[in-house]
């Protein structure tokens, strides 16, 4: 017999100060010096005004991925009303960790100092969270563990430094970076996000009604990547790890890149599963209180709209719940970041439901979290 | 569950699991990863040059077989059916100008998948009043206005062709762009309708299969 599980606390962690859209690039450093021609663009693209770098212009690091992921496990615990010893198992999200090799969870068990813990790691891209929470939600519902957190965080700006594109061939003679990686650059950045799950529920507690995720991988190629040059992304053997790290580098192996054309058969693709579920009566629309839905531009969202618009499946956009303009895009955090807001704004009424929906453009995946407040 | 925007629904989902289908058939899977040659877009243009110049003819047929009671549908159809009758023109210049013989293109064979293909049609527009081709259209110009120009695109960039190679690929794009309110209204003649409903999204499941098939059997 299964138990319920529900989100008995959120926490989120955000470091350093607000770093607005005429600093960032500052902040960051331009590549050979120069302006981006494309970051003007990327910004408008995205839809992001405000965001919080662990790395300070020097290059000096106030906050390791594990760090923050470790704070906002702590904050989450806290809005439960427990503490670290509480804990059982954690599972930890991220698109890239702090090492290679060990995973994410290891590392934020590790800056968390709790007790001996069953750990589980999901690295993937922003539905990395939803991996990670199903996990966690799995577990409490089996009975193996009573208190499991599910915590997501990015530390995409180590990545974005001008030293780590110039001299590849990402960067053209007259020193301008591709746009498949410009527009990462001027679009995410750093922080994280968790929640803590129980079999019980307490006042303000949302019981999590389904987390279904769906991989269309089969059917297209790495659509945002790291790993492999753009020319070859879909042959895996000549990967970086074929090539060797310092060639891979040379050849824009390494960076973090996303494909645009590619991008809006994805988006159509999620569309087509979005709409699956309505089709099958897993999502009612009319029944949705909240939507939170980590868009990654907000050029694509009016595109979106009017396509769910004429197939009944559009949540009115004053149930739409984002913090991406203030917070930034934090890939796998942002949801976590998107939920703790919205619990904190104190506006979730009992019996209202929260839909949170998570696309990663990765290979083509779309995760769904219905949320019941009880 | 049976006014257009239901149905729309069914057929949005029809259309993004097509997509998905087009994606990993060998042919599409070159052009989106830049290693499509000459030939392959030559074999293309022949395959797409019988299934369009066939659009235009099953169209014909279909509004041939509306009833009374759909004259604005039956209307709409043939409209269809003037515009594009000649379209198939476009892909033979199209050939032409990549080099190829004209004779070459005109004495193309369908290939199974086309076969089939054009056989549905057919046999789907001589039932009377045949609304479940609405379906089909729907795969057909969804094909136009959301593929035809992305394909272009990458078929000029790839193989460095002029304009006038690839015009029928690229205008196609350019032509579309009121394609889904027209066919909104298109469906509000015929609707609501249960089995209606049922049948123009059957008929598009079916012709996206069988179009995908065509596709895959350019480069097997």
């Amino acid at each position: 017999m299964l138990r319920e599980g529900f989100i008995t606390g959120a926490g989120a962690f955000l470091p350093g100060a607000p770093v607005s859209n005429d600093r960032m690039e500052e902040h960051l450093g331009r590549i050979q010096g120069r302006a981006s021609l494309f970051g003007k663009k990327a910004l408008r693209w995205n839809g992001v005004e405000s965001r919080h770098y662990a790395m300070a212009p020097d290059g000096s690091v106030s906050h390791t991925n594990a760090d923050m992921c470790a704070r906002a496990v702590e904050r989450a615990l806290e809005q439960a009303g427990l503490g670290v010893g509480d804990l059982s198992m954690l599972a930890a999200a991220t698109t890239q960790g702090d090492y290679i090799v060990p995973g994410h969870a290891a590392m934020v068990h590790a800056a968390l100092g709790a007790g001996p813990l069953e750990i589980a790691s999901m690295q993937s891209v922003c539905g990395a969270s939803l991996m990670a929470a199903k996990a966690a939600w799995l577990s409490v519902r089996a009975g193996e563990h009573d208190v499991a957190a599910a915590c997501a965080g990015e530390f995409s700006s180590r990545w974005f430094r001008p030293g780590f594109y110039e001299g590849t061939a990402l960067v053209d003679d007259e020193g301008r970076l591709r746009p498949e990686a410009d527009f990462l650059r001027f679009t995410l950045s750093d922080g994280a996000g968790a929640i803590v799950i129980e079999p019980r529920p307490r006042p303000g507690a949302l019981k999590i009604r389904f987390i279904d995720i769906v991989s269309l991988a089969s059917r297209f190629d790495p659509c945002m990547w790291a790993g492999s040059t753009i020319a070859d992304r879909a042959d895996a053997t000549t990967a970086w790890s074929h090539a060797g790290p310092r060639a891979a580098h040379a050849a824009g192996a390494i960076a973090l890149l996303q494909d645009f054309e590619l991008l809006k058969k994805v988006i159509r693709a999620w569309v087509g599963v979005y709409l699956e579920k309505v089709e099958a009566g897993r999502i009612v629309p009319a029944e949705v209180d909240w939507a939170l839905v980590h868009y990654s531009a907000k050029s694509l969202r009016a595109e979106i709209v009017s396509l769910l618009t004429d197939t009944a499946g559009m949540i009115p956009e004053e149930k739409w719940f984002s913090v991406l303009r203030e917070k930034g895009n934090v890939g796998a955090a942002s949801i976590w970041l998107m939920l703790e807001a919205l619990l904190a704004s104190g506006r979730i009424e009992r019996g209202q439901k929260v839909l949170c929906v998570v696309p990663e453009s990765g290979r083509a995946l779309v995760g769904f979290m219905m949320l019941e407040a009880v | 569950m049976n006014d257009v925007a239901d149905v729309l629904r069914r057929l949005t989902i029809e259309f993004t699991e097509f997509e998905g289908r087009l994606e990993q058939t060998p042919l599409i899977r070159k052009l989106t990863r830049g290693r499509f040659e000459l030939a392959d877009y030559r074999a293309f243009l022949v395959q797409l040059r019988q299934q369009v110049k066939d659009g235009a003819l099953w169209m014909s047929r279909a509004a041939s077989n509306v009833g009374e009671d759909h004259l604005e549908l039956r209307s709409a159809l043939m409209q269809h059916a003037v515009v594009e009758h000649r379209d198939f023109t476009i892909l033979e210049s199209d050939y032409v100008a990549t080099g190829g013989a004209l004779e070459t293109i005109r004495s193309g064979e369908k290939n199974v998948g086309s076969e089939a293909l054009s056989a549905w049609m057919f046999h789907q527009a001589s039932q009377p009043d045949p609304f479940g081709l609405l379906g089909a259209m729907w795969i057909i110009e969804g094909l136009g206005s959301i593929k035809a120009q992305e394909w272009g695109r990458r078929v000029k960039e790839t193989l460095g062709l002029p304009d006038d190679a690839v015009r029928f690929l690229l205008y196609h794009g350019e032509n579309d762009a009121s394609h889904i309110e027209e066919f909104k209204h298109m469906l509000a003649l015929v609707l609501p309708d249960e089995a209606v409903a049922r049948r123009i999204v059957k008929t598009a499941r079916v012709t996206a299969r069988l179009y995908a098939l065509q596709i895959e059997e350019i480069l097997p």
